[in-house]
């Protein structure tokens, strides 16, 4: 018996035609390629265009969420499961890394791949107990996470310094606040680079096939010979990687960790709402999605204070989405432009049943 | 001949319901096997035991000569058994062509990382596709199409993965008269190939055509089995299932 695997080549196949899902209709492909383009070209240059180091470090909070719902997008979006308790990830990302630099002495650098480290290998036993529920109850458990992390934390206070508090020393020192910032900027511009290529790596690869397999129908991937919770297991320690690094940058930027705001629901609840609205089949969704609420929370924190009417706001949005754009803003844009473009091939939806039997029947020398 | 699939009194209940009560059957290996049986006989879920999709409560299953009684259904299906499911199951939301891509075994960690649609591996899954007469529907996701495309796509996926021996539950449920004759003749190539079946099927004339062999379940167990010849006329048969 041949294996399943690509040694075997099937005799006498006939060469693919580059069908239409070789690629994209080409307006859409070219739109796509101008609108990454141009967003690069922005998110670059952002800091030299920032009126003031308010602006800039608002823009290095938004890219913060931009990492942090593009890592979570690793889990929510490939496989389906929706974790609220990504935030405590990032909380411990940040403790590590904070801990490291004050308790053991690390330089900066090292603490922070160290405890991207340490944060993957506790996320083991984590997506052990967690992976195992689907649905409601992975929600609920991820949630857990955060509330035992914020306890432990808060109370643990030789070590963590409680609800005081933990002050991070800056990684540079001689640098003025400007500068701190700008550098912190490109360092989170980085990440991002980094995150998004290693999903755009896995989205297109066999791995990646399979994480959507269970999207789709966890038991039929796992009947077709996927070892689901495996492969569930790597994504979540990836995801939490990535995760504990955007929470480690964010200690060494911002210098001053509260178990309060290290450990709360709203983080993983802002990382699901960003990458629903841009859309979590797609590889810039979480960004988009990053972008646009990212900049409103601090539009309206700026404006408005401290306030529980950004909640308020991002609640209503999250409804709206859900109802109006279920797959998201980037998909809704797609489809928008796909209707002025001529060169599409007609959607699927617009076969009609009569165009099937057509082409069944040509396809069969006119028999069936 | 060898015993390729066997089963020493499996049961399983839900709650109250005896749903297998002690099966112990042997498919053959190379044979079109049939499973027949009254509705709520036992016949999905002595697959869903089979294929580790449920747990039985007692009883062993062996394939080729190894207890697999406990393992994952992904390692059953690694093992070689590929299953269909009586309410077909595609991944709705992808391609047909990403659906039977769906069935790759990537080969290892690093194997995982190259790309799902390799010249190769395309090529073979369009090779399935044309077999069973949807590669028109190629890049047509799932959800949107017939029942019947859908249970040909799901055959396609399962058979991508190359499976020695294929469980069907009930492949001709709700498709035409000319589909189940494609059906029918597609099954017995396959067996030509080297594929061992076992079929759970309520339409007859299919079962009667194209099996070697039939066991018929009435309330979790087997009560007769045979070539058709000898099912067609055991009374037994003819009282529990056939109604005459
Ligand atoms: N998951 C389940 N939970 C509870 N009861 C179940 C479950 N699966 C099957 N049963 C019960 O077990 C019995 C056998 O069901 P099964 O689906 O195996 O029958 P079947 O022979 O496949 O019937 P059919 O020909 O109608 O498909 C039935 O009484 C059914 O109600
Ligand atoms: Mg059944």
């Amino acid at each position: 018996m041949p294996s399943a695997s690509d040694t075997v080549t099937a005799p006498g196949a006939a060469p693919a035609p580059p069908g239409p899902a070789a690629g994209r209709p080409r307006l859409g492909r070219v739109l796509t390629i101008a609108a990454v383009v141009a967003l690069a070209a922005a998110v670059l240059a952002f800091p030299g265009l920032a009126p003031n180091p308010y602006i800039l470090s608002a823009g290095i909070v938004v890219l913060n969420y931009a990492v942090l719902s593009t890592s979570w997008n690793f889990v929510g979006g490939f496989t389906g499961y929706i974790s609220l308790g990504h935030g405590a990830l990032a909380g411990l990302g940040g403790y590590g890394t904070g801990l490291l630099v004050t308790k053991a002495g690390l330089p900066s650098l090292a603490a922070l791949v160290l405890a991207m480290l340490l944060v993957a290998l506790i996320a083991v036993p984590i997506g052990f107990a967690a992976l195992r529920v689907r649905g409601a109850s992975f929600v609920i458990v991820s949630i857990a996470l955060v509330l035992i992390m914020l306890l432990v934390f808060q109370s643990w206070a030789s070590v963590t310094g409680g609800s005081r508090g933990l002050v991070v020393p800056r990684p540079f020192p001689d640098l003025l606040r400007p500068e701190h910032h700008r550098v912190f900027y490109y360092l989170y511009a980085g990440l991002l680079a980094l995150a998004l290529g290693v999903w755009w790596l896995i989205d297109r690869s066999r791995f990646g096939l399979g994480l959507k397999a269970i999207r789709e129908d966890e038991d039929k991937a796992e009947a077709l010979g996927t070892p689901t919770f495996a492969y569930k297991l790597v994504v979540f320690v990836v995801s939490a990687a990535f995760t504990a690094l955007s929470g480690g940058l964010y200690a060494l930027w911002f210098g001053d960790l509260d178990p309060v705001f290290q450990f709360s629901i709203l983080t993983g609840s802002y990382m699901v709402l960003m990458a629903l609205l841009g859309g979590v089949r797609n590889l810039f969704g979480p960004l988009v999605g990053a972008l646009v609420v990212g900049t409103a929370l601090e539009f309206f924190k700026g404006s408005f204070g401290n306030t529980p009417l950004h909640l308020v706001a991002t609640g209503v949005l999250l409804g709206l989405v859900v109802m109006f754009m279920p797959d998201g803003v980037l998909p809704a844009l797609r489809n928008l432009f796909a209707r002025f473009d001529r060169t599409r091939q007609s959607s699927i939806r617009e076969v009609s049943a009569a165009e099937l039997r057509d082409q069944r029947l040509q396809s069969t020398g006119g028999k069936a | 001949m060898t015993a390729s699939l066997e089963t020493t009194d499996l049961r399983k209940a839900f709650g109250g319901v005896t749903a297998l009560d002690g099966a112990t059957v042997r498919f053959r290996h190379g044979q079109v096997n049939a499973l027949i049986g009254p509705n709520g006989s036992g016949k999905t879920t002595f697959f869903n035991c089979v294929t580790g999709m449920i747990r039985p409560d007692s009883g062993r299953t062996t394939y080729r000569g190894a207890d697999i009684t406990r393992k994952a259904p992904h390692a059953i299906a690694r093992a070689g058994i590929g299953r269909t499911f009586q309410l077909c199951r595609v991944f709705p939301r992808m391609t047909a062509l990403d659906n039977v891509l769906a069935a790759v075994r990537p080969g290892g960690v690093l194997g995982g990382l190259r790309g799902a649609r390799s010249r190769a591996q395309t090529d073979r899954a369009r090779e399935w596709l044309t077999r069973l007469g949807i590669e028109h529907l190629t890049d047509v996701e799932a959800r949107n199409m017939s029942w019947g495309q859908q249970k040909l796509l799901e055959l396609a996926g399962v058979l991508m993965a190359d499976p020695e021996t294929v469980l069907l539950d009930e492949p001709a449920g709700g498709v035409n008269p000319a589909l189940l004759d494609r059906i029918g003749t597609l099954v017995r190539e396959l067996n030509a190939e080297g594929r061992t079946f076992v079929i759970v099927e309520h339409n007859m004339d299919l079962v009667m055509s194209i099996s070697d062999h039939i066991v018929v379940f009435d309330r979790g167990r087997p009560i007769a089995e045979g070539p058709p010849s000898m099912i067609r006329t055991d009374e037994r048969v003819l009282g529990a299932y056939l109604g005459v």
